[in-house]
């Protein structure tokens, strides 16, 4: 493994993002509007009911730990994506940086745009609604941590399903948000889902960090059956996730799928 | 002269086409060697299983000793890749792109500088180093992409149709700086073209490629020679199932 080669996929997405104004709207304008959104949300449910006061931290901290998840998984996909958009894989390909060089270079470059797309979220939140996310405490690390991961394991999926069914698949790459905000309890338990769709929710490493999320923002201690099945969760997901992008791999270069992108 | 490719066996299905069916191809240090054939022949992808980025159904390829797929890394270390066709990353300063490349093959910030300005130099481009990539002419495009291809002065460039779509100065610049790189640092060539003269003029030895398998194999004189011909176009013609007379044209 090569620190050099790594530190070199960050420069060359640096490089793209640095002059890419359309790069900019993940980390600097969707999360204003989900914070605006959300917040208002919330903001709305307590004047109706000063018994749902709970609501507006509740959306808040939801929607800006979800941003976790959100701002890692799509800045490794698309980092993925634009060698794909500027026809670029095959260079990539024919230098000596291995797939986990590139992926542990775009994963650093996820870490970059995440911080500064949580420093904009946590000021807006700070500004707009007076809400900090570190009145969660410390509890708030290892929550981090399984988003994080399953961000990454989900990212290692869409790119598996680009290498196999080529730009087609790319839509999943903002679409398979959706279904983890859906199905993960962001912004409330589980048990508000329909009764069939709760076993699905239950196997989302997620889930379990939202609701050890929910119980720190009501003054519980740190739930660590919850944070001990999410990271067990996001433990599979990472497992799962590389072996689905090394088999993917596998076939788009027993395929010759290379020359679609070149 | 020790090989830097030995390829030995390569067979390549997709679907219902044999699109390589059982090439072997060695590649000795310093040899310039032209790979050539029709369309649809197998040039492209037995050069993309060279270099690691389609698996053969069966054979073993080595570069520098290194045996794909498991050495491949390191065996990319020893080679310098360019197409025709493969733009460069489009929202980079060609410098830019040059360092990322250099990185990627190892070099460090001073040794990326001191090969960028090297080679930029060499294919006299340098006043191109702080354009966008995405502003360079076809032509520009194909110098940069040898510089890039040559920054970790490799043992094998291997270039598929770098000159195609070029103007005849340019391509002229580019079989230049090519053979430049050759005679200075006995680089190994191997290059498809659909250009006869050109490979004429820059192999010492061509491989003729047809239905994915090799046809002939020797200097470009004895090849000719050997389909009773007297150049390697009207052996690609034959080959292409197009022996027509020229004069008919």
């Amino acid at each position: 493994m090569s620190w050099l080669r790594i530190k070199t996929v960050v420069r060359r997405h640096w490089y793209v993002l640095w002059r890419s104004p359309n790069r900019w709207f993940d980390i600097a304008v969707w999360p204003v509007f989900d914070v605006l959104l959300f917040g208002s949300l919330g903001a709305f449910v307590a004047q109706e009911n000063t018994a749902s006061r709970a609501a507006a931290p509740y959306l808040l901290a939801g929607i800006m730990l979800f941003h976790v998840l959100f701002q890692c998984q799509i800045a490794v996909t698309t980092g993925f994506m634009e060698e794909t958009w500027s026809r670029n894989l095959l260079n990539i390909m024919t230098t000596p940086i291995t797939e986990i060089e590139y992926a542990a270079g775009l994963a650093l470059y996820a870490g970059m745009k995440l911080v500064m797309a949580m420093v904009t979220i946590s000021v807006v939140a700070l500004v707009t609604y007076q809400f900090h996310l570190d009145s969660i405490g410390w509890g708030l690390v290892p929550i981090v941590g399984i988003l994080l991961m399953v961000g990454w394991a989900i990212s290692l999926f869409v790119i598996g399903l680009i290498l196999r069914f080529g730009q087609s698949a790319e839509i999943l790459a903002w679409g398979i948000n959706f279904v983890m905000l859906a199905l993960s309890g962001v912004f409330n338990p589980v048990t508000a889902l329909p009764g069939a769709v709760q076993p699905v929710a239950k196997l989302f490493p997620t889930t379990y960090a939202f609701r050890a999320m929910r119980q720190l923002l009501d003054g519980g201690s740190i739930p660590w059956s919850d944070v001990a099945w999410g990271y067990v969760g996001a433990v599979v997901f990472c497992a799962l996730g590389y072996w689905f992008i090394v088999r993917m791999l596998s076939t788009f270069r027993a395929r010759g799928y290379v020359t679609r992108f070149s | 002269m020790g090989a830097v490719l030995d390829a030995r066996g390569l067979r390549k299905r997709f679907k219902d086409v044999q699109a390589v069916d059982g090439v072997d191809l060695v590649v000795h240090a310093g040899e310039r060697v032209g790979l050539l054939g029709p369309n649809g022949a197998g040039k492209t992808t037995t050069l993309l299983m060279l270099l690691g980025a389609i698996t053969p159904d069966e054979g073993d390829i080595e570069i520098m000793g290194h045996r794909l797929p498991k050495g491949r890394s390191k065996a990319m270390e020893e080679v310098g890749f360019v197409a025709g066709y493969l733009p460069l990353p489009d929202r980079l300063r060609v410098r830019e792109a040059l360092g990322v490349f250099a990185g990627f093959y190892g070099l460090d910030r001073a040794q990326a500088d001191d090969a960028i300005d090297r080679g930029l130099a060499r294919f006299r481009i340098t006043k191109l180093g702080d354009r966008m990539c995405m502003e360079l002419s076809s032509g520009q495009r194909t110098l940069v992409g040898i510089v890039k291809s040559s920054l970790h002065q490799p043992h094998l460039l291997v270039l598929d149709e770098p000159t195609a779509s070029l103007d005849p100065d340019v391509a002229m610049r580019v079989r230049a700086g090519l053979l430049d790189i050759c005679a200075n640092e006995g680089t190994a060539l191997l290059v498809t073209s659909h250009n006869m003269l050109e490979v004429e003029r820059m192999c010492e030895r061509v491989v003729f490629i047809a239905g994915g398998r090799i046809v002939a194999d020797g200097t470009p004189n004895d090849v000719a020679a050997m389909f009773g011909h007297g150049d390697l176009e009207s052996v690609f013609l034959q080959l292409a199932g197009n022996d027509m007379d020229l004069d008919e044209l």
